[in-house]
């Protein structure tokens, strides 16, 4: 937590709970037909903070404030924090200012009023908490105070097991049936019912605890309960067993280091025959030059369409995942490819009448021409710059030998397109 | 293979690019590069998994302010729960149920009905319409809730960086500076049974059979084993659960509430091999054949079936997650290892739901989510293991919460029981569903409330009230003194309590 604590600013909508809270444990007094100021005490940001700072105000005395706004910053020594407002407002009376260090959890900051209230009408309500900083060499007090401040934490759901040795808070909520009942019965009194010990969820007072005061069962029972709801409220998280860490980091970097395995030379003799009539037919219908390369970008990019996965293929997780949901029979057995095919003309002169004169057309095709290189070059060696024939040619990929079936039906495509049907690449 | 279908559309998107310049049309890179979205913000929270705790924890992430980005392979929202669990199992259950009863419950109770026919595919498709709206929902949340919703698989590239692979090709990478790992669970295979999800399925294929089996054998007599067996078997097929243990139910069920339960679900027309241990399966012939030995040694036998469901629980699923990338632990069960707030080794990386500690169930990763979402924003958060129900959907449902008759007697911590039959409830005996009790676990002493199991109609929903009774700590007195309508089931409930701390007054 710290790490993000201190990268971040947290921002907390804390207040209007401390209001309720505070509203609830004076009862009565900030009832809604009254209207009344509101005591503003310092926040608990995490369930570990007990005191912090105030860096800045960011609303005056007398300022209105909308749920939602930044009422001050707050610094711990984790984080610092922005303390947001739930509901609307109007800020009476700021009573630690900007700056002030080491503000225990709980101590009055201010004083805050309902949106509309006519500030000078209004009361400042009476502090039930004494200001820490003042009591600081008083240390019972400081006790007392942090006594005072638990059944607040155990408001915002914290269990507070440690705290059962205490006697009850005055309870801030209507008793429960069983407990309304043996109160009657047994005549007993407000005062009774601040003795008694309370083990219930954030110190409400049960059954079993009466029965106790009063007696009639054995004053560790509720406590010996509590502590067993309070055990099971928590993941078990002892005596986790680690599996041994798996060797993946390594096994990640070894194929790194592994030699390349050896590439295989597939090659195919293409006839760009058909290709070259197509060329020829849109010149003379459409009057614009389409070069050879676009058919053969477009015949590769077909071609790489769904191919056949290679043999040494690892599926993904995803695709594991669909194996274990039973997707994996519909979905696509292939997958995208990438080659980009060596072109080269044949040795033999070609057979098609059309004499090739690569240096003389200013065409992208004398981009692509090259010496001719027959040896295995791997298809993304950018310096290859193979030639061609416009007749026929061979097209050859270099490739690992799990791919090698795979590679060939990327070129039995480009052959087939090529070959076939080449008028449609230009569709 | 080459479908003509493919030259028109790619002659289409070709033709949208430049055709001046070979290298970039022809560029095996440029393939790529279009895969890559630009590199992305940081976000406050990145989820990895959007089933039940990711997309609770994204949209609560969202609600409290934060930059999130939710990261699901599947391609649809809710993860198991909405897709191959909860949502889909209670869709057949619930007609399987209305389909059972039209066919053998109707006489008695006045209703003459003609033909009655089943429509698989049709029930297959109101399941359908219930998963796909759920979703859809969930993705509307996002919207809602300025969720960044990512399809893809994603993985630990760094501490702070999860790389996607994403599920339209190509791959992005998102930096969080929180990250909460929430990619549940898958089923446990069972060793030399291959699944084929069509005739040796997991609970996923039994939720699609496209036919309804003769015979079906369910190895596992837990939860999802016995719901599914009970959907098939309402449906026509002849089913036979085949459990290592003596008791059905799984681990929390009481024992008391399970004998029931074996006994109703018997009735029902299921068959049971209790203590019985499946030792290998052959799926080579017509039908899929089962060796099986008694438990406890002894004689064993061939069953076969048409269909095996495998239901012998589930377990974390984290495969190809990464987590070894940046040296995130698993314990020997798989589960990802976390600390009480849910933070794994590197404390911005967190955990919920399947895939690490405590019960399996959905309700259980929600409530993780959003007590994740407040650690991270607030610092706080909180969810209360020892009050998480569990409901067994068959009928009549079984629910339970809290401690059972079993638990305590192995801490040896003393209590009392009081129950309450569904047969002397006047709502179930109109309903002419009379079958189940109430049954409520109380300290002897404090009388406070310690567990509830109900076997009975709605069981699955008279236990919020138990939930909420545990929760705060009241006693079944309390319970007894808190007005019940007239009449419905939840009477029985209050009888129980009745029965508890004092006496019933309908028994
Ligand atoms: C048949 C059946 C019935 C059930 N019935 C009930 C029931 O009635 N009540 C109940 O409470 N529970 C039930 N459950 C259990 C419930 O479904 C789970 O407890 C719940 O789904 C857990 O939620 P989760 O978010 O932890 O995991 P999941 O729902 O499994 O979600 C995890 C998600 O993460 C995704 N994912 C995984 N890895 C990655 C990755 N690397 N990148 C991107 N995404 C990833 C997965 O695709 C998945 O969608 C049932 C389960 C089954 C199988």
């Amino acid at each position: 937590m710290a790490s993000f604590a201190t990268a971040t600013r947290l921002s907390a909508r804390l207040v209007s709970r401390r209001v309720a809270q505070d509203a609830a444990t004076r009862g009565f007094r900030t009832s809604a037909t009254s209207p009344a100021a509101q005591n503003f005490m310092m926040p608990a940001l995490s369930p570990t903070m007990t005191e912090g700072n105030i860096a800045t105000w960011k609303v005056k005395e007398g300022d209105s404030f909308s749920a939602g706004d930044v009422l001050l910053e707050i610094e711990t020594d984790k984080a610092s924090m922005d303390v947001e407002a739930q509901d609307d407002g109007v800020v009476m009376k700021i009573m630690q200012g900007d700056g002030t260090k080491s503000i225990q959890v709980g101590t009055r900051i201010g004083v805050l009023a309902e949106p509309g209230d006519n500030l000078s009408e209004l009361e400042i309500p009476a502090d039930e908490k004494p200001a820490q900083t003042d009591t600081k060499k008083d240390e019972p007090a400081q006790k007392e105070e942090a006594k005072e401040t638990a059944p607040e934490k155990q408001a915002s759901g914290q269990k507070q097991p440690e705290k059962s040795g205490e006697k009850a808070p005055p309870q801030k909520y209507p008793l429960y049936p069983s407990v309304e009942h043996l109160v009657k019965e047994h005549k007993l009194d407000e005062s009774s019912i601040s003795e008694m010990t309370p083990t219930g969820p954030g110190g409400r007072l049960l059954k079993g605890d009466v029965l106790a005061y009063l007696g009639s069962v054995s004053s560790k029972r509720p406590e010996e309960i509590m502590a067993r709801f309070v055990h099971n409220s928590h993941l078990d998280l002892s005596n986790i067993k680690v599996a041994a860490p798996k060797e993946a980091p390594k096994a990640a970097k070894a194929p790194l280091e592994a030699p390349i395995p050896e590439d295989l030379l597939v090659s195919l003799p293409v006839s760009l025959a058909a290709v070259i009539e197509v060329q020829k037919k849109i010149e003379a219908t459409l009057g614009t030059f389409m070069p050879l390369s676009t058919f053969i970008a477009r015949a590769t990019e077909v071609a790489n369409d769904e191919l056949p996965l290679p043999s040494n293929y690892k599926p993904t997780a995803n695709e594991l995942f669909n194996q274990i949901l039973g997707l994996d029979k519909v979905g696509p057995k292939g997958s995208q490819g990438n080659y980009l095919p060596q072109i080269s003309a044949l040795p033999t002169p070609t057979l098609s009448g059309v004499a090739p004169k690569p240096k003389t057309k200013v065409d992208i095709i004398d981009f692509l021409a090259g010496p001719a290189k027959k040896s295995a070059n791997k298809a993304k060696k950018a310096a290859l710059r193979p030639s061609f024939s416009t007749g026929n040619n061979i097209f050859s990929l270099s490739v690992p030998k799990a791919e090698e079936k795979r590679a060939k039906v990327f070129l039995q495509r480009v052959k087939a397109v090529l070959e076939a049907e080449p008028g449609r690449l230009v569709l | 293979m080459l479908s003509s279908r493919l030259i028109p559309r790619t002659a289409v998107r070709s033709a949208l690019r430049s055709q001046s310049s070979l290298p970039t049309v022809l560029s095996p890179v440029s393939r790529w590069r279009r895969g890559y979205a630009s590199q992305a913000e940081e976000k406050d929270l990145v989820i990895i998994g959007g089933g039940v705790a990711g997309y609770v924890a994204a949209i609560k992430a969202g609600q409290e302010g934060l930059k999130v980005t939710c990261i699901e392979k599947r391609g649809m929202l809710g993860g198991t729960c909405l897709n191959v669990g909860c949502i889909p199992s209670k869709s057949l259950l619930n007609n399987s149920h209305l389909y059972h009863q039209i066919l053998h419950d109707t006489k008695n109770r006045g209703i003459e009905v003609g033909d009655v026919k089943l429509n698989l595919q049709a029930m297959m498709k109101a399941k359908d319409t219930s998963v796909t709206g759920l979703t859809k929902g969930i993705e509307f949340l996002f919207k809602k809730n300025g969720v960044e919703y990512i399809k893809g698989t994603g993985a630990f590239a760094s501490e702070h960086e999860v790389k996607v692979a994403l599920n339209d090709g190509g791959e992005t990478s998102v930096i969080g500076k929180n990250i909460l790992i929430a990619t549940g669970s898958e089923s446990t295979p069972f060793p030399g049974l291959e699944f084929d999800e069509k005739r040796v399925v997991t609970s996923t294929g039994a939720l699609s059979l496209e036919k309804v089996p003769e015979k079906m054998i369910v190895i596992g007599g837990g939860i999802i084993g016995l719901e599914m067996g009970s959907v098939w078997s309402r449906l026509g097929a002849k089913v036979t659960v085949v459990e290592f243990l003596d008791q059905i139910g799984g681990p929390g069920m009481d024992n008391e509430i399970a004998k029931q339960t074996l006994k109703l679900l018997k009735k029902q027309g299921m068959e049971f091999k209790l203590g019985t241990k499946v030792v290998s399966g052959d799926n080579s012939g017509e039908t899929v054949k089962l060796e099986v030995d008694s438990a406890k040694g002894g004689k064993s036998e061939t069953l076969d079936a048409d269909v095996v469901l495998v239901a012998i629980g589930r377990r974390p699923y984290t495969a190809g997650l990464g987590l070894e990338n940046v040296g995130l632990e698993v314990d020997e069960r798989g589960r990802v290892v976390i600390d009480s707030e849910y933070r794994t080794k590197a404390s911005h990386i967190r955990c919920i739901g399947d895939c690490t500690f405590g019960p399996m169930l959905a309700h259980k990763a929600e409530e993780e989510a959003v007590a994740a979402v407040e650690y991270i924003k607030k610092g706080y958060g909180h969810v209360n293991y020892g009050v998480i129900p569990s409901v067994m959907y068959t009928h009549p449902e079984v629910a339970w919460v809290g401690q059972s008759e079993q638990d305590l007697k192995k801490d040896n911590i003393p209590y009392k029981i009081g129950t309450f039959p569904f047969s002397a409830n006047s709502r179930a005996k109109t309903n002419l569903d009379t079958e189940g009790m109430v049954k409520m676990i109380a300290d002897p002493e404090t009388d406070r409330l310690l567990g509830c199991h109900i076997i009975g109609p709605n069981a699955g929903e008279m236990i919020a009230e138990a939930t909420l009774a545990l929760e705060y700590g009241a006693s079944t007195e309390d319970i007894a003194r808190t007005c019940h309508a007239h009449p419905t089931l939840a009477e029985a409930f209050k009888e129980a309590a009745m029965a508890t701390y004092s006496k019933a007054i309908h028994y």
